[in-house]
């Protein structure tokens, strides 16, 4: 026997799929040279692979350093798909300046994501044209279309399914050799495709980076106290083999509408606690949601329990999933609801909001039950950082939560 | 081999129905719910699954784009037919029965309490837990069909036509959270397959 064989999601086939997708890239290909747009994550790696079978070194992989990528990375991911079994030249582009620039005084997720798209074609475009390639092949997969379609949220990397001809507004064509995959389905054609782990099962990072987990208006200083609280999260939820788990940033502006007080209300009775104990305030910067299959940009709930409530009702899953479930059911505004783990009094005007789910396909998410020691951790270490004075843990399901905040 | 479309209403799950009916090794698609009735004739359909979808159903003469279209696919196709979320609604609205607006909306993890199997939830009594995302709900069932299922807060949350194979369900059996709702694809292929 020797090696081990794959094992095939059911209904899934690694290899006739392969067979089949290099077929099609040779046949659309034509011996022409095509860009892939990599990131490193295991979607565009894969599809990469798929068309390097396809294609040899017709392909030519690049990189674009957004500047929303996590510290170090660019080059850490050009290092590591140069070595074998990827063995692929990427060329890094660098583009940091222009994205910062394109999503500048911008405040609203849709907003922030379609500057973000219109800039990454507009590069993809720069280079298509040095390269004199007619196709540009990325690693798209369903959940991408199926949410940009629906009205959920744009994805960078969607345009023909939304209607944008990429031919007539950017002068190439696009190829998805991963369009009708899932995720768990792109992980078992990467096992297939001899993909280290590392790779294959490499934790989701969306396309606009941290742009979407900066909430609201962009600043390079967001954006640097962003970094700093995602290599604290990463390091201190990694062992825990949840699918997703990132931090992200939010301003301290709460909305003053006395109508939201009757959210406390709410809560303190999901909660059986006295008045005294439950304080809800509700962020003024928007966050993204699905109910009914609808978008829901809403508002975010913070529910500050006092200090020794806190102690017993982290702990208590079925208990946060009541205070969840009420305020969303009672409140349509609200889409998602996150407790506080920790503050620092007379910090700076910065939020971090701590989010880890589990989840096989990415469309739906359960709350993962992070130990609360856990993220008491994070929370002191996070709140080191001057501009940061509370930490909060997101307890919203995907539905009506996304599982990104924009 | 079974052949069951899917009926595409926009929903974000519809594809995963796909997923699900391919795994159990049936022929499947996303189909548009405006496809002539000649053409999906063509195909030899054994069934109709239709998936959830945006929009919203509150009379049958104020339906617009997909879930008109589905609505007429509701009332001329004989297969068997399982549909999910908003048409279930649709059934509902479509054989005479009411849809409004929940009282108390249900998004994500919901605990289903079995009333009868009804052989569409056989093995899933007497609960289990489904995912949901819905702002509208059935509030009456129509004449010739029984309820199945409810939860705590909506009173339908399955129903099935007395003596043809059609079935509503609110909920979502296609998402992987909900752990039981392949029993649920199960039961809906072996009617299907004494229907041929």
């Amino acid at each position: 026997m020797g090696k081990r064989l794959s094992v095939a999601v059911q209904g899934f086939h690694p290899s006739s799929f392969l067979s089949e997708e290099t077929a099609r890239l040779r046949e659309l290909a034509q011996d022409k040279k095509v860009i892939s747009a990599v990131s490193g994550g295991v979607d565009s790696t894969v599809a990469t692979l798929v068309a390097r079978e396809a294609l040899g070194d017709k392909l030519l992989p690049i990189m674009i350093d957004t500047g929303f990528l996590r510290a170090g990375e660019p080059e850490r991911v050009k290092e590591r798909l140069a070595i074998s079994p990827t063995s692929l030249k990427v060329r890094l582009v660098h583009a940091s300046g222009r994205f910062l620039a394109s999503v500048k005084g911008e405040e609203t997720a849709e907003e922030k994501r379609k500057k973000f798209r219109e800039t990454f074609y507009q590069v993809l475009k720069e280079e298509a044209e040095k390269e004199g390639c007619e196709y540009i092949l990325q690693g798209t997969i369903a959940p991408d279309w199926i949410e940009t379609q629906g009205g959920i949220k744009t994805q960078h990397n969607i345009l023909e399914q939304v209607g944008i001809d990429p031919a007539t507004t950017y002068g190439f064509k696009i190829i998805e050799p991963l369009a009708d995959l899932y995720k768990d389905q792109v992980r078992t054609l990467g096992r297939h495709l001899n993909l280290p782990s590392e790779l294959s099962e490499r934790q989701p990072f969306p396309g606009p980076g941290l742009l979407v987990r900066c909430i609201g208006k962009v600043t390079k200083e967001k954006i640097r106290v962003l970094k700093e609280a995602t290599k604290i999260v990463e390091t201190s939820l990694a062992p825990f083999n949840y699918e997703q788990y990132f931090a992200a940033v939010i301003e301290n502006r709460f909305a003053k509408d006395s109508s939201l007080k009757a959210i406390s209300e709410t809560a303190r009775e999901a909660l059986g606690l006295p008045r005294s104990e439950v304080q809800v305030e509700v962020f003024e910067d928007r966050v993204t949601g699905v109910k009914g299959d609808q978008r829901c940009y809403g508002l975010l709930a913070g529910v500050k329990l006092s200090e020794e409530s806190r102690e017993t009702y982290g702990w208590l899953q079925d208990r946060l999933r009541q205070l969840q479930t009420g305020i969303v059911e009672q409140f349509p505004e609200v889409t998602r609801v996150a407790l506080l783990v920790k503050e620092r009094r007379g910090g700076g005007n910065m939020s971090i909001l701590v989010r880890a789910v589990s989840t096989r396909d990415f469309m739906t998410a359960a709350v993962s039950s992070v130990p609360w020691k856990i993220l008491k951790d994070i929370g002191q270490q996070v709140l080191r950082e001057e501009n940061v004075s509370r930490v909060y843990y997101d307890i919203t399901p995907k539905p009506p939560g996304t599982i990104e905040f924009e | 081999m079974t052949t069951i479309p899917v009926v595409y209403v926009k929903g974000q799950y519809n594809h995963l129905i796909v997923r699900n009916l391919k795994e159990l090794g049936v022929e499947s698609k996303l189909l548009s719910p405006s496809v002539p009735l000649e053409r999906l004739e063509s195909m030899n359909p054994d069934a109709l699954v239709m998936g959830g979808g945006p929009q919203s159903v509150r009379s049958p003469d104020q339906l617009t784009g997909e879930l008109a279209d589905a609505a007429q696919l509701i009332r001329q196709v004989k297969l068997p037919m399982l549909c999910i979320c908003v048409t279930h609604q649709l059934l509902a609205t479509a054989f005479g029965g009411v849809t409004e607006a929940a009282r108390k909306p249900e998004f994500g993890p919901v605990e289903i309490s079995v009333i009868d199997e009804g052989r569409i939830l056989e093995g899933l009594g007497p609960s289990f837990t489904a995912w949901e995302s819905h702002n509208d709900e059935v509030v009456k069932a129509p004449d010739g069909f029984h309820v199945l299922a409810k939860s705590n807060n909506c009173a339908i949350e399955a129903m099935r036509h007395d003596n043809r194979p059609i079935f509503g369900v609110q909920f979502h059996p296609e998402v992987s959270h909900t752990l039981k709702g392949v029993n649920l694809f199960k039961n809906f292929l072996r009617i299907v397959e004494e229907n041929k």
